[in-house]
């Protein structure tokens, strides 16, 4: 084992890390720590399988195995970065806890209640609490609708505004709170009218327009020029602390999630790799696949000739490798590797990985799926 | 990397020049006026020279890219401008037709097509942004290579061409045998690996590469930079590698351009851009990357939005959104200048380092940083979050 420590473990990393860790628990504005309050929402043992549609006598339907066995919480005031590349499965986690695809297996909870599949009116309940943020705002926004039109919806649809000059009184507000100043210009303004970061915010302000409690972001900036990435991520980030919200911020840049997120998990081809305050994820990382992932990211301050390996490519999820995913790339693989998949391994202050080199993983702390409530292990997904 | 106060100009720059690129315009026409996508830019490309060209869209990066190739359709038109091509004095390859002597630069953009054909792909290679759409789905790798061997070396026998065709595979990581896949049986890695295969068909001296790495995950677009260096260092071809990634290019070129509405701002070399960026736009793109190590703090990014290049803002276009703006940007356009008797290679378009404007030391980083945070204090959401750090 203590080889195997070793192998993976860069020493000097590590003391230069824990320096930097120090520096950073002075850093006010990112005042973290373990979370003080219980989750909004917990999505736990989450598992989706998309049928192939495959027709002919004979054939042995496939699926694609998007998404296998993942667990996670979400904090008021506090965001989870999930982190991967595309086919990860970390799109599909935040459909799921939209409820815009039907779990294969594995329950959400929502402020400690099992979330149950009774129809229509009790979707749109939930999504009063839980809403969504998409990638392009440019596809986002009806084109023929203005913003007045596009946030007068969701205010209607929930009961926020009684009558018409409320109603404009409710927008302006929201304007104001994404920064679209001045309000009263915008509130006409036409999609066709505004650059990506304006989109992007009318967009956030649709979401806001619920009063959630839980947002969930997926690549909310990646299409934005850089230059205004950071400041969405500056408004999200204000937004979190102003009202409380829970956040899921999903993300293929590292460096982003550790900005934005107190809290990180690595995905892998629909398997949960590695997870645990932001900072010691990037700057510790345990995984083979994590430090594969953090080797790649630009980064200027790298040494010119830092070491970089990569084998094979991101595997088919209709016939996903056995055991862990990630065994035939990974430099450490053992055999056990090809045989199953390891449990959650504990490496302390909140830090986790599913890895053998670390343990079998038995200290499984996450809770167990209640037996009761199978009402949303709903049948073999249709979305 | 030389030392601050080093005599000598940089090394990159003493290498003779490839491409010369003279006050080169293009504009676009368009039912609401003109646009002027590319304005007076001037550039050179050093023989074996990586050259970043970095801004964000709508600053000119690809129509420069394009416009180098002489790509451009209608409605997009070059207004002026020369781009100028030095044959290398030992040349063995085909030269264009009409060819002047050695040492002695060809105009690009007054070539005729006959003379254009000669040079693309043979001395001139471009590698666009989707390898999707860049291959054709119906044919296999071996006919889409083949193709360009065809085309531009009749006289190459059929057996040739396949050994080529494998070979160059080979070069770029694909194994051989993936010859007779077709696009689609790879994957976004392999096929834009394969494109760059198809540009190296003909050994060129220039590659464009049009964010070749943009619609990559990022395992898969560090293998194929790699492999971009590895193959230049091999070939010694000079890229010119289009992004609006500014991090990567820190990492990659060895010479950084940087564009912002249609005018280039700065070229430095990385060392000098990464220690001292002199325009304000560049420290702000330069600091508009979360980073991976260090102290996890609040960055402020840029304020406001690029400009609508129809109506860019008289001055310098940057002004609206520059923290550092002072009374002549609003009103006088920066000529590109040196920007220290330090760095008299740092091109700068910014009155800060124009003696008739600004007086007093050069900014520093620390100048910038504070004015960028000035700034941000005094917008809405700096002072949102200021209410939200009180309350703690």
């Amino acid at each position: 084992m203590s080889a195997e420590d070793t192998s993976v473990n860069n020493a000097s990393d590590t003391t230069s890390a824990n320096q930097q860790l120090a520096a950073l628990s002075l850093a006010a504005d990112f005042a973290s720590g373990p979370p003080k309050t219980p989750p909004v929402l917990e999505g736990l043992h989450l598992r989706k399988h998309f049928p192939l549609r495959q027709f002919g006598i004979g054939v042995t339907s496939n699926v694609v195995h998007a998404v296998e066995d993942a667990t996670l919480a979400l904090y008021p005031g506090r965001a989870l970065a999930l982190v991967g590349e595309s086919g990860s499965g970390k799109s599909t986690i935040a459909r799921m806890l939209a409820r815009l695809y039907t779990l294969t297996s594995g329950v959400l909870r929502f402020e400690g209640k099992p979330v149950t599949n009774d129809g229509r009116a009790a979707l749109r309940e939930y999504r009063r609490h839980v809403q969504m943020i998409f990638q392009d705002p440019f596809s986002s926004l009806n084109p023929i609708h203005s913003v007045r039109y596009h946030l007068s919806r969701p205010l209607r649809l929930y009961n926020h505004a009684q009558s018409k000059r409320q109603e404009t009184d409710k927008i302006l507000t929201l304007l104001d709170r994404v920064s679209l100043s001045p309000a009263e210009q915008f509130i006409q303004k036409y999609p066709h009218q505004l650059s990506g970061g304006q989109r992007q915010r009318v967009a956030i302000a649709q979401a806001l327009a619920v009063r959630p409690k839980v947002i969930l972001a997926d690549e909310p900036v990646s299409m934005l020029d850089v230059s205004i990435r950071l400041d969405i991520l500056n408004l999200m980030s204000a937004l979190k602390d102003e009202e409380r919200l829970a956040f899921l911020f999903i993300t293929h840049d590292i460096a982003s999630a550790r900005y934005f997120a107190e809290e990180t998990m690595i995905m892998y081809a629909g398997q949960v790799m590695e997870g645990g305050p932001s900072d010691v994820v990037i700057q510790q990382p345990k995984h083979p696949y994590t430090q594969l992932l953090i080797s790649a990211a630009p980064d200027p301050d790298r040494p010119e000739e830092a070491p970089f390996q990569a084998h094979g490519e991101i595997p088919s999820l209709i016939t996903p490798p056995t055991g862990c995913r990630f065994h035939p790339r990974c430099p450490h693989a053992m055999p056990v590797c090809r045989e199953r998949f390891p449990g959650r391994t504990n490496l302390g202050n909140g830090h986790w990985t599913h890895c053998f080199l670390y343990g079998e993983g038995n200290d499984d702390t996450a809770p167990a799926p209640p037996s009761a409530s199978t009402s949303t292990t709903a049948s073999a997904g249709h979305s | 990397m030389n030392a601050p106060n080093a005599p000598q100009v940089a090394p990159v720059f003493s290498t003779t020049n490839i491409l010369e690129i003279r006050n080169l315009s293009v504009e676009y026409a368009s039912s609401s006026g003109t646009v002027r996508a590319l304005n007076n830019v001037s550039l050179a490309l050093g023989r074996g020279q990586i050259l970043g060209l970095a801004g964000e869209s709508g600053s000119g990066k690809t129509t420069l890219g394009h416009a180098i190739a002489r790509l451009l359709r209608p409605p997009a038109a070059i207004t002026g401008g020369q781009v100028l091509y030095y044959p290398p004095d030992d040349s063995h390859r085909v030269k264009p037709p009409n060819a002047p002597g050695d040492g002695q630069p060809i105009d690009i953009l007054q070539m005729s097509g006959k003379q254009l054909r000669a040079v693309r792909w043979s001395t001139l290679a471009i590698v666009f942004q989707s390898a999707m759409n860049a291959l054709n789905p119906v044919l296999r790798l071996s006919s889409q290579i083949g193709d360009v061997l065809k085309a531009h070396r009749p006289e190459m026998a059929a057996q040739e061409r396949r050994e080529r065709a494998q070979e160059l595979l080979k070069f770029v990581g694909i194994s051989p045998d993936r010859i007779k896949s077709y696009p689609h049986e790879l994957s976004g890695g392999m096929r834009q690996r394969a494109i760059i295969a198809i540009a190296l068909a003909l050994s060129p001296e220039i590659i464009i590469m049009d964010e070749p790495t943009t619609a990559l995950d990022v395992v898969v677009q560090r293998e194929i930079l790699l492999e971009i260096a590895r193959l230049r260092k091999r070939f010694n071809f000079s890229v010119i590698f289009i992004t609006h990634d500014l991090s990567l290019l820190l990492e990659l070129a060895d010479k950084i351009a940087i564009m912002y509405a249609g005018r280039l701002v700065e070229t430095a070399t990385r060392a000098e851009l990464k220690r001292q960026p002199r325009h304000p736009y560049s420290y702000g793109m330069l600091h508009s990357f979360p980073t991976l190590h260090g102290p996890r703090r609040r960055m402020t990014g840029i304020p406001g939005s690029p400009p609508d290049l129809r109506e860019t803002p008289a001055g310098c276009a940057f002004h609206p959104r520059c923290p550092m703006a002072f009374a002549p940007c609003a009103t006088i356009l920066p000529q590109i200048r040196s920007s220290s008797a330090e760095t008299p290679q740092q091109l700068v378009a910014c009155h800060l380092y124009d003696s008739t404007h600004a007086s007093g030391p050069l900014p520093t980083n620390a100048d910038f940083g504070a004015r960028y945070e000035e700034v941000y204090a005094r917008s809405s959401l700096g002072t949102r979050r200021a209410v939200v750090e009180d309350a703690r």
